[in-house]
């Protein structure tokens, strides 16, 4: 993986299976209906500024543009149901189902992590599964579809809306649409691609959601209070636990994966 | 001379309407050299200039330079009664009546042909919009996806609006939904009509009026069933989406103005908080590699 301490021992690939098969694939449609979203939605929105003007010709049209749009829109509506679906149905499974929460201690591990990013302290706050990060990004992209979906469902159908909504809904529904997708989009760019992307320790990416894989250093580096859960419960792989760092690797962040 | 009185009866069998008949040739000789103007004693000038492809072009191509300018058929060309190009364009509207009465008539009903009977000087002939020379069929796609350029050519005129007491429209409306699917018709699909409403769907081409006129399809009462010409299922609430042409605020559309102003703040503020994150990790980078911090 070319990452400075996954395979520093020389040890073969002290792996452990972070993302299920079914959570890639998951990761990876939403990766595509969102880059499609964004790519026919942003020229809709500056359709009178050049480039949005060409990307709406290069697409056959408004109306080709608005079908491929809807299409993908309708592929995440179903994603963000089955996910729902999921959560719920595996909610009472032993599989951490809930570190996806969000409490009080995430703002505490953020200001932390700044102390400690400014110089203004030296210890690291101990992320557990989730990091503070990956927690706000993770309840954004499911808050944003939400109102992503809902304000898109009522500009699509204005005439089914208005029998029980005032009509104000729809020009409304249509700024909050412009909005949030703006917001979504600069999000992306600057939080999700510098942290799984161009932070120094992932660049060019993090591998993980790909491969499902994380290597027992990194994990326990990034994620320690994760390790030292599954160490205390012996779900590690037998015989591979790194040695305990006297010198810890690379500098590293709390980070993505 | 037998050959005089030969050429002059070929002459007329191929002219049969009169001795002083013109083909739409002889007037082109002239009148297709560009920049040919026309000084109005009492102000203004035309040109005169008529391109015989756009002509050609035209659904008034079938007839002659004549069949509408009826007085002008000698050379040299007698005066024409207009002393300036304002009423000589006011006055040509008798000669698109004397073919298209039924317009005419509506038209002189409608809010702009009040305005001409009462002498306002920016209020539209039929050539305003349809051109003298260029006329396209108005069903065409063309026309139809041009139409908020040809009503913008006053309502997006702030000057000119305000002479009358009104708000230039256009520009609110190329914003709106409607605006916005017309405007890329016209450049992406050209050829297409946009099915989305521009002007004429909802105020009428000729019969324009008021919005305040209780008898206009957009006054208060009457915009609802307006709206369901085309969104046939449309719900009882729908006509509230409707702002007016006007850009949202506290007063007109509060909601779409309070959804605003979130986004105004919200966006900077998430983006700017992400920023100043993502700029610190870096920074912590930089000095845990080369300002030799260690953590």
């Amino acid at each position: 993986m070319g990452r400075p301490g996954g395979m520093k021992d020389g040890r073969g690939d002290s792996a452990l299976e972070r993302f299920s098969l079914a959570q890639r694939v998951e990761h990876f449609l939403l990766l595509i209906s969102f880059n499609a979203l964004v790519i026919t939605g942003l020229p809709q929105k500056y359709s009178s500024v050049g480039w949005g003007e060409r990307l709406i010709v290069l697409f056959g049209g408004i109306d080709q543009t608005r079908f491929i749009h809807r299409t993908f829109a309708v592929i995440l509506i179903a994603l963000g149901f089955y996910h729902l679906v999921v959560v719920v149905a595996t909610r009472k499974r032993p599989v951490r189902r809930h570190d996806m929460n969000l409490s009080i201690r995430d703002i505490r591990d953020m200001l932390a992590d700044v102390r400690l990013l400014s110089g203004r302290s030296e210890e690291r706050p101990r992320f557990g599964r989730f990091d503070y990060r990956q927690k706000f990004e993770y309840w954004a992209v499911l808050w944003g579809t939400v109102i992503m979906a809902a304000t898109g469902l009522i500009m699509w159908f204005p005439s089914t809306v208005t029998q029980w909504l005032p009509g104000v809904v729809v020009p409304a529904a249509r700024v909050a649409h412009g909005g949030e997708a703006l917001l979504a989009m600069l999000s992306v760019v600057l939080w999700h691609f510098y942290n799984a992307h161009f932070r120094p320790d992932v660049f060019p990416m993090d591998p993980a959601m790909f491969s499902g894989k994380i290597t027992l250093e990194r994990l326990r580096h990034e994620h320690p209070e994760e390790f030292d859960e599954l160490q205390e419960i012996g779900a590690l792989p037998e015989g591979r636990l790194p040695e305990p760092a006297d010198s810890p690797p690379a500098p590293a962040g709390p980070g993505p994966a | 001379m037998y050959w005089l009185i030969l050429s002059a009866a070929l002459w007329m069998l191929a002219f049969p309407q009169a001795g002083l008949a013109q083909t739409n040739e002889t007037c082109l000789a002239c009148h297709q050299v560009e920049g040919s103007k026309v000084r109005f004693p009492g102000g203004g000038e035309i040109d005169v200039t008529v391109d015989p492809k756009k002509f050609a072009a035209s659904v008034h191509a079938p007839l002659t330079c004549v069949t509408c300018h009826t007085d002008q058929g000698d050379y040299p060309h007698r005066p024409v009664a207009a002393r300036t190009a304002r009423s000589y364009h006011v006055l040509a509207q008798q000669i698109c009546a004397t073919c298209h009465a039924d317009q005419a008539k509506v038209f002189e009903a409608s809010i702009h042909g009040q305005g001409l009977r009462m002498g306002l000087a920016d209020v539209p002939t039929c050539t305003s919009c349809h051109t003298a020379h260029a006329v396209v069929r108005p069903k065409s796609a063309a026309f139809r996806n041009n139409i908020p350029e040809t009503c913008g050519n006053c309502h997006a005129d702030a000057a000119v609006m305000g002479r009358y007491g009104l708000r230039p429209v256009y520009q609110a409306y190329v914003e709106e939904f409607h605006g916005v699917t017309t405007r890329l018709y016209r450049l992406a699909t050209p050829l297409a009509p946009s099915p989305s409403a521009v002007c004429y769907d909802c105020h009428t081409a000729h019969a324009v009026r008021r919005p305040t006129d209780p008898a206009s399809p957009v006054a208060t009462a009457n915009v609802l069933a307006t709206c369901r010409t085309c969104h046939k299922n449309a719900g009882r609430f729908f006509a509230t989406a409707w702002n007016e042409h006007q850009p949202p605020s506290m007063r007109h559309s509060p909601l779409v103005y309070m959804v605003q102003v979130f986004y105004k703040i919200l966006i900077p503020g998430v983006v700017g908080l992400l920023a100043l994150l993502t700029a610190l990790d870096l920074w912590f980078w930089a000095v845990t590699r080369w300002g030799g911090r260690e953590v």
